[in-house]
């Protein structure tokens, strides 16, 4: 029955990354107003605090007000640097990495509303039969770094700035300026609120400017490129920091033929060029969100597999994959289906 | 290649490109988004059900505490951060147009040895610190003199949202109550030309058809009526000058224009009169000082720089780049296949 419904794990991922959409996007309506502070406690993941309907906070915004509120402000006054300043900014951070624990960085590939608005728009492009704008093995590590420059710049540092008041007060939450998801999500709910510029001062309108046209990029771009904004958003490189100390593992094992196959790399939305070339440790590249198709993709069986506390959740093999690419490339063009731009084209020339 | 080589630059130049051009819009004029003005006529309909108003405020006392408000003679009840306006642990609630003995605090955690606290008052107020669960405090001041009792009340909110508020906020703590349908949430506030909900009750029981009279410290003077379930829709208004520098001196606010509002209702019974005032603040409405205009401008240049990534390329013989391969068919040849 299952297994009808679910065909693939692409689309049982699709569904759970369907639901989180709207629990939390419009959580909030559905659940209680109030709710959605709890929620956060509990599932303090990745939908913007701008929304006014989403029934949870992103980590990232908690972060930076923490830094801003309070650890800034505590290293002014430096006796007042207290377990009572640290803790909560300690339960924060430790209840996030506690379900992160468990699900390692499945949060950006099965929750994040922003990489699901980002695949669904991907696969609007592949219907509308735009390109596939890969990055090359020799490319892709000139764009691994900004999101760590992201997290260290606009999620740590100008918010603790702010707080010890050596920076505008404005730049107390930066990253949350310029995050496309806070657009994404708004607009979303109709409101139009946080695309219109922010003009009071000149640093916010810088920053909402960047912001605004990033989103406008990342729009544009999932058309032809997979999860772009994915690439540099500095929860990609929060979550790197503690991906090796969680029980949900990406294994690889080594095999031969893994080098002249590389279907797993054509799968990866990231690009992890690593999880063809490399085995082990290596294979599971600290850009993966677990979305799981290069185990789908992966011909062989039993060579890539999510596990958890060692445990198999997921693995490849090699019936699975003939099933699952008569249903769809491993770049991800869905077989069997019109594409409405290339069917124009062909009708035009044809 | 070459195509790639624009991909990864776009990329990276996309986050760094439009900093000039943000910076060159925002040393441009900005036209001030045009704010609402109560017009002179538009309350003169209403009477006067309560009987308060600006106009009639004198100078009870010398002191802080119970003196009138300018812009309100109802009781209100002020949050002062703390000293330094960095401290978020303590701060003061000091009660104006009341002359009451202490305040009442009520926490979100019922339940706790914090959920109801009695703050005495001295000449700055009082102090009220943040419980370990931060969260919501529904404040209220009383003060019966005269078969008169007047009721002042507010909410403040300190970080970390601790245990969900409504059944703190539905409790019943005196006689007459007005009581927010919700209150603002946190990362959120009351905001001009906004409509907000709140339940009017009395001894626990919905009021129907009871009038409810708004202040606010912009100037707006306006009624409202209760409907059959208690509840009136108070549609906040955009009185906010366009001139006016109203910043909160409190880092608090993160430097927001906001003015102070009341809400209060009268009644007599069993020949007591309850006069209950519920404040807070608001600020201006969403678009105030923000450009719609700019923000799709803005989008629409992030869209132009991504267009180039949408063209189709000529096809090549390696089809994979293009999107277009991997057929069903074509199973690599692996180790077991090849052995078989």
């Amino acid at each position: 029955m299952l297994s009808k419904i679910f065909p693939t794990l692409t689309r049982f991922r699709f569904t759970i990354q369907l639901i989180m959409l709207f629990v939390t996007v419009y959580g909030g309506a559905l659940l209680g107003t109030y709710t959605v502070d709890r929620i956060s406690q509990a599932l303090p993941s990745l939908a913007c605090a701008y929304d006014k309907q989403t029934g949870d906070h992103c980590i990232l915004i908690v972060a930076q007000h923490q830094l801003h509120h309070r650890i800034g402000e505590a290293l002014v006054k430096a006796q007042e640097i207290t377990l009572n300043v640290f803790i909560p900014t300690l339960i924060s951070v430790g209840v996030f990495f506690s379900l992160f624990f468990f699900l390692n960085k499945a949060f950006c590939g099965w929750v994040c509303p922003m990489g699901t608005v980002q695949e669904v728009v991907f696969r609007i492009g592949r219907r509308l039969g735009r390109p596939l704008n890969r990055f090359a093995p020799g490319n892709v590590g000139k764009v691994r770094p900004v999101k760590w420059l992201m997290l260290l710049v606009l999620v740590l540092g100008l918010p603790l700035m702010a707080g010890m008041g050596t920076a505008s007060n404005e730049l107390g939450d930066p990253y949350c300026q310029v995050c496309p998801s806070r657009l994404a999500t708004t607009l979303l709910t109709a409101d139009t609120e946080q695309i219109a510029l922010r003009t009071s001062t000149g640093i916010n309108f810088f920053l909402g400017a960047a912001g605004n046209a990033l989103f406008g990029f990342v729009i544009i771009a999932a058309l032809a490129v997979r999860l772009p904004f994915c690439r540099i958003c500095p929860l990609l490189s929060w979550n790197a920091l503690f991906q090796r100390l969680s029980p949900m593992q990406l294994v690889k094992k080594q095999h031969d033929k893994c080098a002249k196959c590389g279907v797993c790399e054509k799968a990866c939305p990231m690009d992890i060029h690593e999880i063809g070339q490399e085995y082990g440790k290596k294979a599971f590249h600290e850009d993966c969100t677990l979305c799981g198709r290069c185990v789908e993709y992966c011909p062989d069986d039993d060579v890539i597999q999510i596990k958890f506390f060692g445990i198999k959740l997921f693995g490849s093999s090699r019936e699975y994959y003939k099933q699952r690419v008569k249903l769809e490339t491993p770049e991800g063009l869905p077989k069997n289906k019109v594409i409405w731009l290339a069917q124009a084209k062909e009708n035009q020339h044809g | 290649m070459q195509k790639k080589t624009l991909l990864n630059a776009l990329c990276l130049a996309a986050p760094l490109l439009f900093p000039t051009l943000a910076f060159a819009a925002a040393s441009a004029p900005v036209a001030t988004q045009p704010r609402q003005s109560m017009a002179a006529g538009e309350h003169a309909e209403h009477g006067e059900p309560v009987g308060a108003g600006g106009a009639e405020v004198k100078d009870k006392t010398s002191g802080g505490r119970g003196k009138f408000m300018a812009w309100t003679a109802f009781p209100i009840l002020k949050i002062k951060m703390g000293s330094e306006g960095r401290e978020r642990r303590v701060v003061t609630v000091i009660p104006q147009g009341i002359a009451a003995n202490s305040i009442d605090a009520y926490s979100n955690d019922i339940k706790d040895a914090k959920g109801h606290r009695q703050l005495p008052l001295d000449m700055a107020g009082a102090k009220l610190d943040k419980p370990e669960a931060g969260g919501f405090h529904w404040l209220v001041a009383r003060e019966e003199l005269d078969g008169e009792v007047r009721v002042a009340s507010t909410v403040h909110f300190f970080s970390n949202p601790g245990k969900n508020p409504t059944a703190m906020f539905m409790q019943q703590k005196h006689e007459l109550e007005i009581i927010p349908q919700p209150y603002p949430r946190e990362h959120s506030r009351y905001r001009a030309d906004e409509d907000w909900k709140f339940l009017v009750r009395f001894n626990g029981k919905p009021f129907a058809s009871q009038w409810v009279r708004l202040e606010t410290q912009n100037g707006t003077r306006t009624n409202f009526v209760s409907d059959a379930q208690g509840v009136i829709t108070v549609h906040l208004p955009g009185d906010f000058k366009a001139e006016a520098e109203q910043k909160n001196a409190d880092s608090h606010s993160h430097g927001r224009r906001g003015a102070d509002f009341v809400l209060a209702t009268k009644y007599i019974d069993g020949g007591k009169t309850y006069l209950t005032a519920f404040n807070g603040s608001y600020g201006p409405d969403a678009f105030d000082q923000r450009s719609l205009a700019m923000g799709l401008g803005f989008t629409l240049l992030g869209m132009i720089g991504a267009a180039p990534l949408l063209r189709q390329r000529k096809a090549t013989k390696k089809p994979t780049d293009a999107g277009q391969t991997a057929d069903a068919s074509a199973v690599p040849e692996t180790s077991k296949n090849k052995e078989a």
